[in-house]
């Protein structure tokens, strides 16, 4: 019960907090239809100074630090990163009326780190004067690259074998038609023992009335498809979506701020610049999340409902995963409580910067609205609203301060 | 004297533009034209000017002047066929007269 009312204590004042009641605020001027406008380059340069800053931060506290205690932690970022997108997989996408490939991107999504909410969590932690370590920002890429990854490369295996399966069967179906249903199990089985893509004119020849909406297009154009799907049926290469998440605006931005932490003297500019900009400016992203989130919600109510299921509990389990595991560092090596509410913040958070994209150019057939609109809408929001109160208050519940 | 030619406009997805630009290059054609864009299609409602803090709702389209129709339905086609099954996305052409131009028409003019 202490631990209850010490939550419920924490909300109240989260809800007061500059972050949150931005975000509210947002979502209400938006609801109300206000016309107010932030322009889409402020969003930008605030987004470059809150990752600055935090690696900034971390490269800064990583030059003062023992390197071996980040390995336990960075560990557990890369496992939570995979297993995230794993768990979408096999609850989200087995649900009814949800696609498999949008639940990937979903998990993908989830599994990646939103810039915005862990900004939040270290304004939080700060307030509250719980120590945390400096380098904890820097758990970032760790979680936010395999999620995307890894959400990239399952969703295109999954594709491909649908395709092939898909390739497989219809030439026979079309072979054997004359000879009814008997022939397709046998088929049906040689082919899943043999695994090998089809030789290639089986699958080629049916491609004029393959049930698609390319079908009907001119000729010039079916060879083009042609092309296209003897390409895809290619491996997927993991590094083009490394680098491309690399070369995301918002982990460009925090490795830049890292590097320069770690190798230059950068502390004067900090001091004067980044960390006294760092609250005001976090309070305008987060007006903007807000109205973004409203916006949103819109184009979730087209998908199915299980989204919303999904948005609300990914969240807090994720974060809880991630607390148990952080539970683990905390004994063994030492890793802080607030290093600890950190890493279940980010594992709750879910992308909303540099993942969209990525994903939407690594997994062009996943429906947008499902996974943008799950995370921008709803996993945000909780990720901000419950999750950051939820676990500080389990880590004071805790250490017992 | 007004040279003709065919104007090919694409309107599709903000995040495509790298990749469309490279198969116009790669076409032939002299140059294009690119702005952002909004509007309603048959997909959705593509905003222009909400509050976005990533690239991903955003359109732009695409002007590109061809001196035949074959080149402006080559690029055409390769944008489809790669993305239009799973982008938003709208190809047209129209009839052109380039007035003035210096690497379109050539040195002395149209």
């Amino acid at each position: 019960m202490d631990f209850l009312s010490l939550f419920l204590m924490d909300f109240v004042k989260q809800l007061q907090s500059p972050t949150l009641s931005f975000l509210i605020g947002g979502m209400v001027i938006a609801a109300l239809g206000s016309q107010l406008q932030i322009p889409e380059s402020i969003c930008k340069i605030i987004v470059f100074m809150l990752l600055t800053k935090i690696g900034l931060t971390g490269g800064m506290a990583i030059r003062n630090s023992n390197l071996t205690e980040m390995v336990l932690p960075v560990t557990f970022s890369i496992v939570l990163g995979i297993l995230i997108v794993f768990i979408a997989r096999y609850t989200l996408g087995k649900l009814p009326k949800v696609k498999a490939v949008d639940a990937i991107a979903t998990g993908g999504l989830f599994g990646a780190v939103s810039g915005s909410t862990m900004a939040a969590a270290l304004t939080v932690l700060e307030e509250q004067n719980i120590q945390y370590e400096a380098w904890a920002g820097a758990l970032y890429p760790f979680m936010d690259i395999p999620a995307l990854v890894t959400a990239i490369v399952i969703a295109n295996i999954y594709l491909n074998r649908k395709k092939r399966k898909a390739a497989d069967e219809y030439p026979s179906k079309q072979e054997y038609v004359g000879t009814a249903g008997e022939y397709i199990a046998p088929a049906g089985a040689a082919l899943s023992t043999a695994g090998a893509p089809l030789p290639a004119g089986t699958s080629f020849s049916t491609t004029g009335d393959y049930p698609n909406p390319a079908g009907d297009y001119p000729t010039s154009r079916q060879e083009y498809r042609r092309k296209q799907q003897g390409h895809t049926d290619n491996r997927v290469k993991i590094w083009p979506i490394v680098q491309e998440s690399l070369q995301g605006p918002a982990l460009s931005a925090m490795l830049l701020g890292l590097a320069l932490g770690l190798l230059a003297q950068p502390e004067s500019v900090y001091k004067s610049f980044y960390d006294p900009l760092f609250r005001g400016l976090l309070s305008i992203l987060m007006l903007v999340m807000g109205m973004e989130a409203w916006s949103r919600i819109g184009e979730l109510r087209k998908v199915a409902q299980w989204y919303v299921v999904y948005s609300v509990v990914a969240p807090l389990l994720h974060g809880f995963i991630a607390f148990g595991l952080g539970m683990i560092a905390h004994y063994t090596t030492g890793f802080s409580l607030g290093g600890v509410v950190i890493l279940a913040v980010i594992a709750a958070s879910s992308s909303d910067i540099s993942g969209p994209p990525t994903l939407r150019a690594g997994i062009p057939s996943a429906n947008p609205s499902a996974y943008i609109g799950a995370s921008t809408a709803i996993g945000t929001p909780i990720a901000i609203g419950v999750a950051i109160p939820l676990f500080l208050g389990l880590a004071q519940a805790i250490s017992g301060i | 004297m007004a040279k003709p030619a065919k104007k090919l406009v694409i309107v599709t997805e903000k995040i495509l533009l790298k990749k469309i630009a490279k198969i116009i290059e790669e076409a032939g054609a002299t140059g294009y034209t690119v702005v952002e864009t909004g509007g309603k299609g048959s997909r959705n409602v593509r905003s222009s000017g909400q509050p976005n803090v990533s690239d991903t709702t955003a359109n732009i389209k695409f002007e590109i002047l061809t001196e035949n129709r074959d080149m402006a339905e080559d690029i055409a086609d390769q944008i489809a066929i790669k993305f239009f099954n799973d982008y938003a996305g709208i190809a047209y052409i129209c009839d052109a007269e380039v007035l003035y131009a210096h690497t379109f028409c050539g040195p002395d003019g149209c």
